[in-house]
């Protein structure tokens, strides 16, 4: 068993990905190499077309990588098929997302509750209650994601990726809609919740603001990585 | 339960519910016209065996075997016998020759007598037969013997007592030519009369009835044991006018039906098209939080199935509901009720719904749970959709649908034949179409430009859509065309003041006195027809025996003694198809000279009253025997027959009021035999207002489902127009000029799809009338204005209606909530 100081989260190697398009085989990550500590921070920034969003979709499992290895919490990706991928993400993973992506015919609670329900967890209701308090939005609760205005639905969404208690939450430019007020609020209670719970987080993002509260921030510069 | 959870707050939002409803009306649709369709025959049935008397007669010159009779009361059907012959009837003055009917206790089995106790009244139902020892005399007899009611007369040698006067007994209309008065008496006074000895001529009727399935097995044993010339006689082929007319009422339901079920598949698939666009990143998102593709399939089917049931349980209420509407409707407008419904046929609904999950909505919502979760981070994964694919299941799933629906291939084949065609039309045209628009697009003002520039912008998509109109108002148009044509086709066929009585056996002293009451009393009458018996002896010197050894494939204009006239005209409702009416020879109707194998210039040898006459065919004529007039196959010289004493025959409308005065006037000339066919033509007018109010209504119910259809389309590719409007207006654009694309996008849309609807469905109208509905070709110039312009204006409204909110709303709003 080891030190939770040393154990990793999520580590990459010799990471490889291409895909295929009209013009022949396009490289978009070259021979990357990550290891993200339990409990880091990770800023992942980049320019547009760097090749950020498609690192994050790999390391979450969302897509499989051609060449290399990710082990997300000891367990190889490249070995399990899109049923195993999808436990590991049910086990571990949490999401936030840039357009928000809250299910338009759930309310805000209700969009809360579904991490928990789709695990079978029977205290979804109270966990999301409890939850939407923490941001703000107790009063809310009952309102569809169109009525909700941007910052508020980036609010439930956040709510949403801390329900099921995930041990790696990723984060696709959570404040890249939102105006800078709502921006910052934002911020404010992904970090809290981070500090709070003791959850990895690894945030895509073109906010230098957002980049500099992380621990550790990574630049992707033509697929190949560089810390700084 | 989550999936109950989930699927509930689904129906909150308007999705799930959109597919619900499109499913539902599919299986309302298909069980409101199957159960309707399913009443309706069961009612024509129930109609024409009121004619006959029972669900079949079998008729032949021998007593009935006992073993016919235990064979059938054995397999539960109801049984009864009918004997008649021509025998004389003594009482009051006189004695008079008379067709008297030998009846059970138990006849008849369907229908019943119409009977009076005033002479010539006009008669009230009664559902029973004479009892023994009493005679029931048709009014005209009752007055040629000058009896009235309780005086006795006597049939052979059983004296009987007068207790009803006649008017019309189920099985009259059969004997349309026979001649002399009726009387009808019970069975067990047969023996009794004395008349049937060996070689009397009487005619045996066995008359059986009971649940179609043992009737069906019933009839192919009996089948087996009939004799040479007899036959198990049917309802429907008995009032053979309504046969035709139920036949086409049927071919139109049943097409309409199939269409309807085209609409609905068009429905469901684009139903559940919107459904799946609108879920797909939902399900990806799912996928993040780690829902696994197999829970996710067990999700799908869990829901799917809820909304199959649903709309299964939804529809065939809907559906019991929408032909009980239909029914009470009609109960109105007739005098009969329909039989209640059989409930068996409900199963088609589920079917319909069943099959259109699978094939319209089963392979999108594959993809749904196929998406890949890298969506919610690449908005485009997962949208590359396999059309043919889907296009292909869906095809099949429809064409099974119909051909369950139509319970043949013929039909459906047609329908997918023509669906193919329009479709390879709509593409072509659709496309020479939108290059022109392109091309305008360039000379034209700002709104213009952009509208009809996006028609050949958004091709692919925009074909799709022009297929998806042209479809419905396509077939919306073939529908009301086919109805109108049916319509008026049939009012056609028994207009008002048809003659309604036959007189026969007028003799030319007794003319006058006859025309100069119908003249006086404004009574409708057609012309009067010497009438002369004859019989065809030779077809160009071959005697007929020799020609034809197997009597049962004997020709009709051979097989028996006919009835022989002369005319200088050719009359009304009779067209000259070859040769010269008024040369020195035969005139001969069309269908007889096929079936004999006869044409101009063949020679027949007609023997009439002892004599030969040989004489060429020298004219062919069709006859309308639908129009009530006297008709004949054989026309000959007047020449030839002016040595004969002939009987005059013609027709006459009486009405209530005319009816009294005339039977009454008629018992001056006690000779003269009359027919009334009154009944049976109110049957066929009451069957024919009641089929005609039927297709308009579901012609109504499937215009209104077309609509809805049209609706969902539109609103299928809304969400892409809005978002481009709202990006205009970002850029610039006034509400006006936004709007004014919408609206010349749409309205082009609808005129091209109208105007390709009509050629289409003038083409598949022609085609239906020559060879389903077997009617006259005729051509719709209206459908040309009609289709255009309704489709014009309908997918305008439609789009003005639904583009309100790219013109209301803030564009910034409207981007992020599609």
């Amino acid at each position: 068993m080891q030190d939770t100081e040393t154990l990793s989260a999520l580590t990459i190697e010799k990471l490889n990905h291409s895909v295929t398009t009209s013009n022949g085989e396009l490289d978009i990550l070259k021979g990357i190499n990550l290891d993200i500590k339990d409990g880091e921070s990770v800023a992942i920034v980049g320019a547009s077309g760097s090749g950020k969003s498609t690192l994050l979709g790999l390391m979450a499992g969302l897509d499989q990588h051609t060449q290399g290895t990710i082990k997300l919490y000891g367990e190889a990706l490249e070995t399990l098929d899109e049923e195993g991928r999808a436990i590991l993400r049910g086990k571990y993973v949490g999401f936030i997302f840039q357009s928000f992506h809250l299910l338009p015919s759930l309310t805000a609670l209700e969009n809360v509750m579904l991490p928990n329900e789709l695990k079978g967890n029977g205290k979804a209701d109270d966990r999301a209650r409890e939850l939407l308090e923490k941001v703000g939005l107790s009063h809310r609760i009952t309102h569809y994601p169109r009525q909700l205005s941007g910052g508020e639905q980036q609010r439930v969404a956040i709510a949403r990726a801390f329900a099921s208690a995930p041990k790696i939450l990723f984060a696709d430019e959570p404040t890249g809609n939102l105006d800078s007020k709502n921006g910052a609020l934002v911020e404010d209670l992904l970090f809290d919740l981070n500090r709070e719970q003791g959850t990895t987080l690894v945030v895509v993002t073109h906010d230098p603001e957002l980049s500099q509260r992380c621990d550790r921030r990574i630049e992707i510069y033509d697929g190949e990585l560089k810390e700084s | 339960m989550f999936a109950w959870r989930l699927l509930l707050r689904e129906f909150k939002t308007g999705d799930v519910l959109t597919l619900l409803v499109a499913l539902a009306l599919s299986v309302a649709t298909v069980t409101g016209i199957g159960l309707f369709v399913d009443r309706l025959q069961q009612s024509f049935e129930v109609q024409s065996a009121n004619l006959l008397g029972a669900d079949r007669s079998v008729r032949r010159d021998e007593p009935i075997p006992q073993k016919w009779i235990d064979d059938a009361q054995q397999a539960g059907l109801e049984t009864a016998q009918t004997a008649s012959f021509s025998s004389m009837v003594f009482g009051g003055d006189g004695l008079q020759l008379a067709q008297v009917t030998a009846v059970a206790d138990n006849y008849p089995l369907r229908g019943e007598f119409l009977v009076d106790e005033t002479l010539f009244g006009v008669g009230k139902a009664l559902q029973e037969a004479p009892k023994a020892g009493k005679i029931w005399l048709s009014s005209r007899l009752a007055s040629l013997l000058g009896v009235k009611l309780g005086d006795s007369v006597r049939v052979g040698e059983a004296p009987l007592m007068v207790t009803r006067f006649l008017v019309r007994d189920p099985g009259s209309a059969t004997s349309a030519f026979s001649i002399a008065p009726r009387a009808i008496i019970n069975r067990s006074d047969l023996a009794s009369t004395q008349v049937i000895i060996p070689g009397a001529r009487v005619r045996y009727a066995f008359l059986y009835a009971g649940d179609p399935e043992v009737l069906e097995q019933f009839d192919s044993a009996l089948a087996r044991k009939l004799g040479e010339g007899e036959r198990i006689r049917t309802p429907i082929e008995r009032g053979e006018r309504i046969g035709s007319t139920v036949n086409r009422a049927e071919s139109f339901l049943l097409l309409a039906g199939t269409l309807a079920v085209v609409m609905s598949g068009v429905a469901m698939a684009l139903a559940s098209a919107r459904y799946v666009k609108r879920h797909l990143t939902q399900f990806a998102v799912m996928k993040t939080m780690g829902a696994t593709p197999k829970r996710l399939v067990r999700l799908m089917v869990f829901q799917v199935s809820m909304i199959t049931l649903l709309g299964i349980i939804l529809g065939s209420g809907l559906g019991l509901l929408i032909q009980a509407l239909i029914a009470d409707l009609l109960s109105s407008l007739m005098n009969s009720s329909l039989p209640s419904p059989s409930l068996n046929k409900l199963w088609l609904g589920a079917a319909t719904a069943i099959i259109s999950v699978l094939a319209f909505c089963a392979p999108l919502l594959a993809r749904l749970v196929n998406v890949p979760p890298l969506r919610v981070l690449q908005p485009n994964a997962g949208l590359q959709v396999s059309s043919t694919s889907l296009f292909a299941f869906g095809l099949v799933g429809m064409y099974g649908l119909m051909v369950i629906y139509a319970g043949g291939w013929r039909l459906p084949s047609i329908v997918m034949i023509g669906l193919a065609v329009v479709t390879g039309l709509v593409f072509l045209v659709g496309w020479g179409l939108f290059a022109v628009s392109r091309k305008l697009s360039k000379q034209s003002t700002t709104g213009w430009q952009l509208g009809l520039a996006a028609l050949h912008r958004r091709l692919v998509s925009n074909l799709f859509q022009l297929l998806v109109f042209t479809l419905i108002i396509m077939l919306s148009l073939v529908l009301v065309g086919v109805q109108s044509n049916l319509i008026q086709d049939w009012q056609a066929q028994v207009p008002e003041n048809t003659p309604n009585h036959y007189l026969f056996n007028v003799q030319e002293t007794q003319l006058e006195g006859i025309r100069g009451y119908t003249q006086d009393n404004q009574i409708t009458a057609s012309d009067w027809f010497p009438m002369v018996r004859g019989r065809v002896i030779e077809i160009n010197g071959e005697a007929v025996d020799v020609l034809f050894p197997d009597r049962r494939n004997e020709p009709e204009i051979v097989e028996r003694e006919l009835n022989l006239t002369w005319a200088d005209q050719i009359g009304e409702g009779s067209t000259l198809v070859d040769g010269d009416f008024n040369a020195a020879g035969v005139s001969i109707e069309q269908e007889a000279a096929i079936e004999a194998n006869v044409g101009l210039g063949d020679e027949l040898t007609i023997n009439v009253g002892g004599i030969d006459y040989s004489l060429p065919i020298t004219s062919i004529r069709t006859v309308d025997w639908q129009s009530m007039q006297p008709n004949f196959y054989l026309i000959l010289p007047h020449s030839v027959l002016s040595d004969y004493q002939a009987n005059y025959v013609s027709s006459v409308f009486l009405d209530d009021t005319s009816a009294a005065g005339f039977y009454r006037f008629m018992a001056n000339y006690p000779t003269v035999s009359m027919l009334n066919i009154g009944e049976l033509l109110k049957q066929v007018q009451d069957i024919i207002a009641q089929l005609a109010n039927a297709l308009k209504i579901v012609l109504t119910f499937i215009l209104g489902a077309g609509a809805l259809v049209l609706i969902a389309s539109v609103r299928s590719t809304l969400d892409e127009r809005l978002e481009e409007g709202a990006l205009l207006r970002t850029l610039g654009a006034t509400k006006k000029i936004v709007r004014q694309a919408l609206l010349i996008e749409f309205g082009a849309l609808g005129l091209f799809a109208g105007l390709i609807g009509a050629a289409g469905a003038e083409l598949a109208l022609v085609g239906l009338q020559h060879f389903v509905f077997e009617m006259e070709v005729t051509f719709h110039p209206l459908l040309w204005v009609v289709g255009p312009l309704a489709g014009w204006g309908i997918v305008t409204i439609i789009g003005v209606f639904a583009s309100r909110a790219v013109l209301k709303v803030p564009p910034i709003r409207l981007l992020r909530s599609i």
